[in-house]
Order: C-alpha cells, then sequence, then structure tokens
C-alpha cells in the first residue's frame, strides 16, 4: 500500500478501446456489373440453351408472283411509226393474235373470270395506273396496296419517304391496248396468277421534290410523251381477287430519261501517293 | 430504327417543307446528326465543339485531325458520317459545300463506381460519357462577326443618352 514514485496513486487510464479496422467493403455484385455488349450476348446465349424456343409454323401467303413471267419483248420503233406507213401497219395487225401462248393463256383466264374481254379491260387498267400514281402522289397507302401488287409497291415508294412528288395525268395520245397475256401457277400446281400486258402511249407531268422543297427531276408545267407496257396481274384463284399493277416493262431502245438538276460524284480510281491520275489514264 | 426510342436530334432530319415556289429563294439544307454515349467528358469535348462552330466542313475537319484530344477522333468521324448521309440521303450537291451551323455536347448516362484509396477510405468514381450533336447546314459559311471597337461602343452610349425622354416636359 506504500506509495512509491514508480507507482503513483493516480486514477488507472480505464481501458482504451482500439478500433480494429474491419469495415466492411463495399463492391458492386457480380450480377449487377457493367458488363459489356459481348459478355452480355454469352449470358443470353447461355440461357437459350436452357430454354430453346419451340418453331412455331407459320403460314404465309402468296398474292402476287415475284417476277413477270415471260416479258414482252416490245417491237423496235413501236412508236416511231405512224399507223399509215407500211410497217406500222404491218405492228398494227397485231402478233398478239398470232402468238399461242397468249391465246392460250387467255383461255385459262376466261375459264376463271368469264367477264374479261381483251376489249374493255385496257380501259380499266388505265384508269388504276391513274389511281396508282394519284395515290403515290398523296402518300394513301391503303388504296395503293389495294391497286398495285406488293412487288409493285416496293418498286414505287422506294426512296420516296421524304420526298414530295406531284404528278397528274394530262391525256392519253393513243388508245391502250393488251399486248401479251401469260398464265403460271406458283408453289402449287392450281394455283393460278393471271399477267396481261398493257401498251400505254399517254403524256404525264412529274415533279419531284426533295426534302426541303427544292426540285430534283422534272417539271410541273413540263408534259411528257411516255410509252409504257405496264403489266396487271390477278389472282386466278382467289374469287376476291382484283387487277393489280405488277410492273412496267422497259425496252432497250426506249429513249433516255432526263438527267436529274444536282451534279453526282463518281468515284475514281484510288491512287497511291506517288501516282497521278493523268498517268493511269 | 423503329425499336430504339429516337431522340429529339434523329427526328429533327425527318422534317419534310413543302415544296418551294420557283419565285423563292432556295432553302439551303440542313442535316441532323449525332453520336450518343461517347466515352468523354463532356466539358472536355465542349472545347473542340466550340472550336469548330462556324467553320467550314473542310477547315473542321483538318482542325480536328491535327488536334491531340481524343474527342478529336470521334468528332471527325461523325462529321464524316454526317458528310456522308447528307450526299447521299438529302441531296445535298457538293460535299465541301456545308459548314456547322451548331455543334453541341449533352451529358450521356454517368456510372458510378468505387475508388479504393489507402487505410480503408474510398472515393466515388464516376464514369462519364457525352453526346455529340452538330448541324451541317449547305452553303458557304457565313462571314464571322466584326469585333466590337471602342469606338463603336462609345457611339452606343452616346446613342442610349440621346434616346432618353424627359417626362411631363415639351
Amino acid at each position: 500500500n506504500v506509495e512509491s514514485l514508480l507507482r503513483p496513486a493516480r486514477a488507472a487510464p480505464t481501458c482504451l478501446l482500439v478500433p480494429v479496422r474491419t469495415k466492411r467493403r463495399f463492391s458492386v455484385p457480380n450480377w449487377n456489373r457493367e458488363q459489356s455488349l459481348e459478355e452480355k450476348e454469352k449470358k443470353l446465349r447461355t440461357l437459350k440453351a436452357v430454354a430453346p424456343e419451340e418453331h412455331v409454323e407459320r403460314t404465309f401467303y402468296l398474292a402476287c408472283t415475284a417476277a413477270i413471267i415471260d416479258p414482252y419483248v416490245p417491237p423496235e420503233g413501236d412508236a416511231r411509226l405512224t399507223s399509215l406507213s407500211k410497217e406500222g401497219l404491218k405492228q398494227k395487225v397485231e402478233k398478239f393474235k398470232q402468238s399461242a401462248v397468249s391465246q392460250l393463256a387467255l383461255r385459262k383466264l376466261k375459264d376463271h373470270d368469264p367477264n374479261f374481254s381483251t376489249k374493255t379491260f385496257p380501259e380499266k387498267a388505265q384508269e388504276i395506273f391513274t389511281e396508282a400514281h394519284n395515290c403515290l402522289a398523296n402518300f394513301n397507302k391503303q388504296k395503293l396496296h389495294s391497286l398495285v401488287t406488293e412487288r409493285c409497291y416496293s418498286e414505287m415508294v422506294r426512296g420516296n419517304r421524304y420526298k414530295t412528288i406531284r404528278w397528274s395525268f394530262v391525256e392519253s395520245l393513243e388508245p391502250p391496248r393488251v399486248v401479251h397475256v401469260r398464265c403460271d401457277s406458283m408453289v402449287n400446281r392450281g394455283n393460278l396468277y393471271g399477267q396481261v400486258t398493257v401498251r400505254m402511249h399517254t403524256r404525264q407531268t412529274l415533279a419531284i421534290y426533295d426534302r426541303f422543297g427544292r426540285l430534283m427531276y422534272g417539271g410541273e408545267q413540263v408534259p411528257k410523251d411516255v410509252l409504257e407496257y405496264v403489266v396487271f396481274e390477278r389472282h386466278l384463284v382467289n374469287p376476291y381477287g382484283t387487277w393489280r399493277m405488277h410492273g412496267k416493262i422497259v425496252p432497250e431502245w426506249a429513249p433516255p430519261k432526263d438527267p436529274i438538276v444536282k451534279t453526282v460524284m463518281i468515284p475514281g480510281p484510288t491512287l497511291n501517293p506517288s501516282q497521278e491520275f493523268e498517268e493511269i489514264k | 430504327t423503329s425499336l430504339e426510342k429516337l431522340g429529339k436530334w434523329e427526328r429533327k432530319n425527318r422534317i419534310v417543307y413543302p415544296p418551294q415556289l420557283p419565285g423563292e429563294p432556295r432553302r439551303p439544307a440542313e442535316i441532323y446528326h449525332c453520336r450518343r454515349e461517347i466515352k468523354y467528358s463532356k466539358d472536355k469535348m465542349w472545347y473542340l465543339a466550340k472550336l469548330i462552330k462556324g467553320m467550314s466542313i473542310d477547315q473542321a475537319l483538318a482542325q480536328l485531325e491535327f488536334n491531340d484530344k481524343k474527342g478529336a477522333k470521334v468528332i471527325k468521324e461523325v462529321l464524316l458520317e454526317a458528310q456522308e448521309m447528307a450526299v447521299r440521303n438529302h441531296n445535298v450537291e457538293f460535299k465541301s459545300n456545308l459548314y456547322i451551323a451548331e455543334s453541341l455536347t449533352g451529358k450521356g448516362h454517368y456510372v458510378k463506381q468505387i475508388r479504393y484509396h489507402g487505410k480503408g477510405m474510398f472515393g466515388i468514381m464516376k464514369i462519364v460519357r457525352c453526346h455529340y450533336f452538330v448541324k451541317l447546314v449547305e452553303g458557304p459559311p457565313p462571314p464571322p462577326e466584326p469585333l466590337k471597337t471602342g469606338f463603336d461602343q462609345a457611339k452606343e452610349y452616346v446613342q442610349q443618352l440621346r434616346n432618353r425622354t424627359i417626362t411631363n416636359t415639351l
């Protein structure tokens, strides 16, 4: 009990709490961390093997053929010769009457559709033609689908989405006439589609404006004479099928179209730094 | 493109103007292009965007090619894409006849992560991304505005003094 120097009677310090550094480390859990596209795809692929997708049979319906069957080859100089000269008369005495395949096809058509006649059809065809182009100018897609087959629709509408088209039909220079008839079946033997080519010589105006309202092609007050061979198609076996525009035949001897307003750059050959363009030429 | 949600800048490319009458001056073509979620800071990208604004496209491409920043490469790609789009889809005649009317940066999605320091300390790190928007307009670049001289400022000041009206007088 004697107090000594070495042990002074001072209040003893209470137990010193030394905190141990056991702080919980936070880390992003593995299932939530950021993964690149490839890792994500890998994970999805592994999950796919566990639950394989069942192959559901889907029926599809062919409403039109993919191409023009046996395209009509228009005789050269069709619109150049008048009907008064000898050669014009020869063309007028239509080879259509003589070609056997067309006659057979025509007979098959009349079996399925007794109201069909080569005399009344061209007028209807021209009406369908004008209606379809008007729908294209007004972007009336529903009506256009009913007047034009799917193949023709994609060809007509491609590249037109952000453009304004103005088309008008001035007059018809010659009465349209049927020139070529073909009948064919797709996939199954009895599934008949009939195609009829109509020759039209008309006057039309066309003006295409781009996204900003600037004229790209043609002119609104400039009528042009156009000789066309338009193909119409109908699904004969379907009782509610209608005649729809299927495509156009452009002959090789047709005059070239007008150039577009803007200048287009055609890329030349890629040169090495040491070469010159004139040397290669 | 219909499945992803289109941003406002991408939709600006879809407006169609009505056809111009023959007497009107030709409307210059405007092409909007952007790139989203570039791995770069929006503040650092802003310096490059401000550099380019108002230049012709050739000059802008030249400046970016010899700039050392990481964003310069990305912006150059974006400009080349936009030029290509303009010539092909938007009926622009000459690819050099474009100038940069607007160039903007925007903040992309940030992801927070932990950056470990010593002694159990940590910091919250942000993975920073940005968007870059550019608007090209057809035509020669507009001439730069003349700088305001002291004389002009003095003239304006005097004009302001002269414009004052004293109420209830003749």
